[in-house]
């Protein structure tokens, strides 16, 4: 995605990304404190420990990730290690993954640990940090973990006890909407739905129907009131979950402490309870008077449509704020969090956070663990915040404090993703976030899930079968049968 | 031969007992400690019979089979026909109509999803503004499946094209002459002396253009992911996901071992037509 | 000879069909062509234009940052290419070795050469993968061109086999009672009058080795990643780089339409020789 200033993502990192680490080296160096592990922390020689290694990184191709790949230098003066960065797309980096750990070959050292499509498959392949963090001679996380987002902590690092990654990237899906379309026609819908269309913290699904209704009937401003990401694909899983929690539905008994904990046998499914059913009528429903792309629009698709202003709101990743805010859009999107169903209102959480290969040597281990503080530290966070376009939010807590950030008087420009700080932060208080189950056999339960949810959208399969068909079948994947869905 | 031969089986026997061995048990690789396996006989044999996904898969697979290569084959023929005809532009023609051949499936798969996405795709746009179809494309179960087969078509029929056309210029000129001086028509010489002539080179075509049929699923992978609900999930995409989604890496290879069983059976066919003409030694 | 007007229908009917499979053929390449020069804006536009300022920020983006696609392009042909080699090399010599052996199971022989190529890719992954391992060829550039030889190899050997048992016997024989060895009749009498055969040998070869996606993102690594693997990594977690990915589809396109142009008398002669009695 271009700015319209015609300057790449890649070639403003250069020019800032490279000023503002080389700057921080020292703060990086001399730091070793902070709560947890007793610094032996003179100057910069935990550091330098592994120097003239190389290690290897595999990463989806994630904002983070493309802003350390095009700036490495800092690291290797830090440390002197060499980084080679591989980015796939996340299928096939699962697969890698998979056989690498299966041959226990070690041959990626860090890696980008997607808490259910990644971690909880394969969790017994990466080594648990806190060996790392109680060796003295390892420099430790800076500001401790506690400054990590509680949540993103435990819901990306953490299965069944360990901590096997650091919260790296924090997508969420929030309420974004065309602020300016809602202010433009506020009073009239006001007037003809009796409620007031803005987001805010009473806001309802049902409202959110109704707006969607309007929206398609009363104006021309776009052809749509909403879009969705509901082609048969993870995307509509993360879409319909939303739906799913808000209505006071799961997918386990206790599925938001597995969701947040992860558990190898999370027990029997709950998509057959009456608020599951619930939310399937309700989605059905959404979907009917949605933009009729929705139904083969991935989060890409949705995003692109949203900007090429198909609809007037969408459930979205709130990373997409840097893609949009250009051009005609700039400054005239809002973002919330979404509105509530019957029991809450959820957000359906997507971060992930690095690991590192058990099956890697030990030496490579240690260096592996000195990249994961780098990339997690307040610094790298900030520069990627700050890259031109698709940088993505931090999941420290005192990045959001720092006063760059606090008081950046020009976010739109320089930090674009910063303008959703209000709506994310408040998506992830326990009791907003919405976590789906950290399983082994989450791949299956969610190609599941999204099959039977796109039969009930596209071939006109009822919501009490689809949510029964999806529940027998979970059951059945979580105890190990395999079957070609 | 030898040593030619001796990679070869490396390269195959090898990773064919491995597969027959896994479809024998219960080998996955989740947990991340390596691949565990326990015995399980012919379990997996049977709960693959049984299970209505791979039933699904394979039915969709056969439509799209029929779909794909019965188009590039007449297309194929076609393309070859026509070009063997006409006199003016015929090696411009020819060197134009390979082009898609050489385009890697998984950007075929991208680039047919571009130009259909409702937003901002060519081809949504033409269909829309001429009144044709103003409904989603990839978003609907007949459509979608409709357009991945038009996409596998239009990559692929440049290779049919290609041994076609192989086939046309091989035929001996003065056989044609001899009958045109006899007053036959275009489509008597194509019914009686053409058609006959190539009639071995369309089969290899067709044996060509099958065993690869049953196995790519990048398209389809690419542009729908299966859906939409379940309408293009064919069975290669069904083991991939076994195997490298779910980590069920010996059912994955019992669909395989059945996959590579119908392949030789369908190739098996071909080639026995082939021997019935006499053109095979 | 057809005495008809010059411009009758039955003459004009095939130009009317070559130009709707040329329309057919080459409306997406032209818009794929188009739309790498397009800035992202305009290839989201959702009126398609067909005038807009060009820009050849996407080719830039693509040789520049941490993606270089001349590294990518150096992979793919390195892979590609002496897999190629490789497998018509040894094609060629299995193929005569095979076309004129005598013995019972020779036609089952053949058979299961090339049925060895009709394993579905993911089951074999797995198995390859630990020998690959155990061979120290994951994240190599080498590893590919070794998985390239599985399905490139049977395919040589069973092209080659046809076009050798297809040359008249006569020459050969004539060469022996002269006094030629077994491997001089082979390198100077038969494999000159398969050199059409060769080639499309080695085209196809080439193409399918260059096309390959599942074990390019299997067995390479960093250092040896091919170019359709870096079409998918255009899909990024925000959005897909259409205009990226367009200028990608035609650098992966483009040499592969230059060397076919290039050899494209060879293939039609080279497959008329030989596909007739294909084995």
């Amino acid at each position: 995605m271009r700015p319209s200033n015609g300057m790449t993502r890649r070639e403003f990192l250069r020019i800032t990304g490279a000023g503002l680490t080389g700057a921080s080296l020292p703060w990086l160096a001399g730091c070793g404190g902070g709560s947890g592990s007793s610094g032996a922390s003179a100057g910069g020689s935990e550091w330098k420990q592994y120097s003239g290694m190389t290690i290897n990184f595999i990463s989806e191709n994630t904002a983070p990730t493309s802003a350390i790949a095009a700036n490495l230098t800092p690291f290797k003066k830090l440390t002197g290690i060499t980084v080679t960065i591989q980015q796939l797309e996340l299928t096939s980096l699962a697969q890698r993954v998979a056989l690498d750990f299966g041959s226990h070959s070690g041959e990626y050292h860090v890696i980008y640990a997607d808490p259910y499509q990644v971690m909880a498959p394969l969790h017994d392949g990466f080594t648990d940090l806190k060996q790392f963090m109680n060796d003295d001679s390892l420099p430790a996380v800076p500001k401790g973990l506690g400054d990590f987002i509680p949540t993103q902590l435990d819901a990306a690092g953490r299965f069944e006890g360990k901590l096997f990654a650091l919260p790296y990237d924090a997508p969420t899906l929030i309420w974004c909407y065309r602020k300016d379309l809602f202010e433009k026609y506020r009073d009239k819908m006001e007037e003809d739905l009796g409620f007031d269309p803005m987001p805010s913290d009473n806001s309802t699904w049902e409202q959110y129907y109704k707006i969607a209704k309007w929206f398609n009937e009363n104006q021309d401003d776009v052809p749509y009131g909403t879009g969705h990401q509901a082609k048969q694909h993870d995307a509509l899983m993360c879409d319909f979950s939303n739906l799913l929690w808000a209505y006071g539905g799961d997918y386990f008994e206790n599925g938001q402490k597995v969701g947040r904990f992860g558990a190898t046998d999370p027990g029997s499914s709950t998509l057959d309870s009456p608020q599951a059913i619930e939310a399937a009528r309700f989605y059905n429903r959404l979907i009917g008077v949605a933009h009729p792309g929705s139904t083969s629009w991935d989060w890409n698709d949705l995003g692109e449509a949203f900007g090429a202003e198909e609809c007037a709101m969408c459930p979205e990743w709130h990373e997409f704020a840097a893609a949009w805010e250009v051009g005609s859009l700039k400054g005239n999107i809002g973002y919330a969090p979404l509105p509530k169903g019957p029991a809450r209102s959820s957000n359906m959480y997507g971060g992930t956070g690095i690991g590192v290969n058990k099956y890697a040597s030990e030496d490579q281990q240690k260096a592996a663990w000195l990249f994961v503080v780098w990339a997690t530290s307040p610094e790298a966070q900030l520069m990627d915040l700050k890259s031109s376009v698709g940088g993505g939010t931090p999941t420290r807590q005192s990045v959001y404090q720092m006063p760059e950030v606090k008081n950046n008087k020009n976010p739109l420009t320089n930090m674009p993703n910063i303008v959703t700080a209000p709506a994310v932060l408040k998506a992830w208080e326990p009791q907003n976030i919405g976590l789906r189950p950290k399983v082994p056999s989450w791949n299956q339960c969610d190609t599941i899930l999204y099959s039977q949810v796109s039969q009930m959208l596209t071939a006109g399969k009822s919501p009490e079968d689809a949510m029964r068909d999806a529940k027998k079948e979970m059951d059945q994947a979580v105890k190990g049968v395999p079957s070609a869905i | 031969m030898l040593p030619a031969l001796v990679i070869l089986a490396a390269i195959s026997i090898l990773p064919l007992l491995y597969i027959i061995w896994m479809s024998l048990n219960n080998v996955t690789l989740l947990g991340g400690t390596g691949i565990s396996s326990n015995w399980t006989g012919l379990g997996n044999w049977g709960r693959m019979f049984a299970d209505p996904g791979v039933w699904a898969g394979w039915a969709a697979m056969v439509i799209y089979f029929i779909g794909t290569v019965g188009l590039e084959m007449i297309l194929g023929l076609v393309a070859a026909l026509v070009i063997h005809e006409v006199v003016w532009g015929k090696n411009l023609a020819f060197s134009l109509i390979l082009i898609p051949m050489f385009i890697a499936p998984v950007i075929v798969g991208l680039l047919g999803r571009f130009l259909v996405n409702p937003t901002y795709g060519l081809y949504a746009w033409v269909l829309r503004e001429s009144g044709i179809y103003s409904g989603n494309i990839l978003g609907g179960s007949v459509s979608a499946f409709v357009a991945v087969v038009l996409m596998d078509v239009w990559e692929w029929t440049p290779l049919v094209a290609l041994i076609t056309l192989a086939g046309l210029v091989s035929i001996q000129p003065q056989i044609l002459e001899a009958a045109k001086v006899d007053g036959a028509s275009y489509w008597e010489r194509l019914r009686h002396i053409v058609l006959p002539s190539i009639a071995g080179i369309i089969i290899v075509a067709l044996l060509i253009r099958s065993m690869d049929a049953l196995r790519y699923f990048d398209i389809i992978w690419q542009a729908t992911n299966g859906g939409p609900a379940n309408a293009t999930k064919i069975i290669p995409l069904r083991l991939y996901e076994s195997a490298f989604r779910f980590f069920h890496l010996g059912y994955a290879a019992t669909i395989g071992l059945l996959m590579l069983a119908v392949s030789i059976l369908v190739a098996n066919l071909f080639t026995g037509i082939l021997r019935q003409r006499g053109l095979l030694r | 000879m057809s005495t008809g007007a010059r411009f009758s229908a039955g003459k004009i009917f095939p130009y009317v069909l070559l130009v709707v499979l040329l329309l057919w053929t080459l409306v997406p390449i032209a818009w794929m062509l188009l739309s790498s020069f397009k800035s992202l804006t305009d290839v989201l536009s959702p009126t398609p234009l067909l005038t807009f300022k060009p820009t050849l920020a996407n080719y830039i983006g693509l040789v520049s940052g941490g993606n270089n696609v001349l590294t990518y392009f150096r992979s793919s042909i390195l892979a590609a290419g002496i897999s190629t080699i490789i497998a018509t090399t040894l094609g060629c010599f299995a193929g005569y070795g095979l076309a004129r052996s005598n013995f019972r199971g020779k036609r089952h022989l053949a058979f299961w050469i090339i049925s060895t190529r009709m394993a579905p890719i993911a089951a074999v992954i797995l198995p390859l993968f630990i020998g690959f391992t155990f061979l120290h060829l994951i994240n190599t550039v080498w590893g590919l061109i070794v998985a390239y030889l599985s399905f490139n190899l049977p395919f040589a050997i069973w092209i080659m086999n046809a076009f050798f048992a297809d040359l008249p016997p006569g020459i050969e024989e004539a060469a022996r009672v002269d006094g030629a060895s077994n491997f001089q009749t082979f390198w100077r009498i038969a494999l000159p009058m398969t050199a059409p055969g060769i080639v499309t040998t080695a085209i196809l070869c080439l193409v399918f080795s260059w096309n390959d996606y599942a074990f390019a993102v299997t067995f390479a690594g960093p250092g040896s990643q091919t170019l359709p693997v870096a079409a998918s990594q255009l899909i990024t977690q925000t959005g897909v780089d259409w205009g990226q990915l367009t200028a990608i589809g035609t650098v992966v396109a483009l040499p592969m339409v230059i060397v076919g142009l290039a050899v494209r008398r060879y293939l039609v002669r080279g497959l008329t020789l030989g596909a007739v009695t294909g084995e």
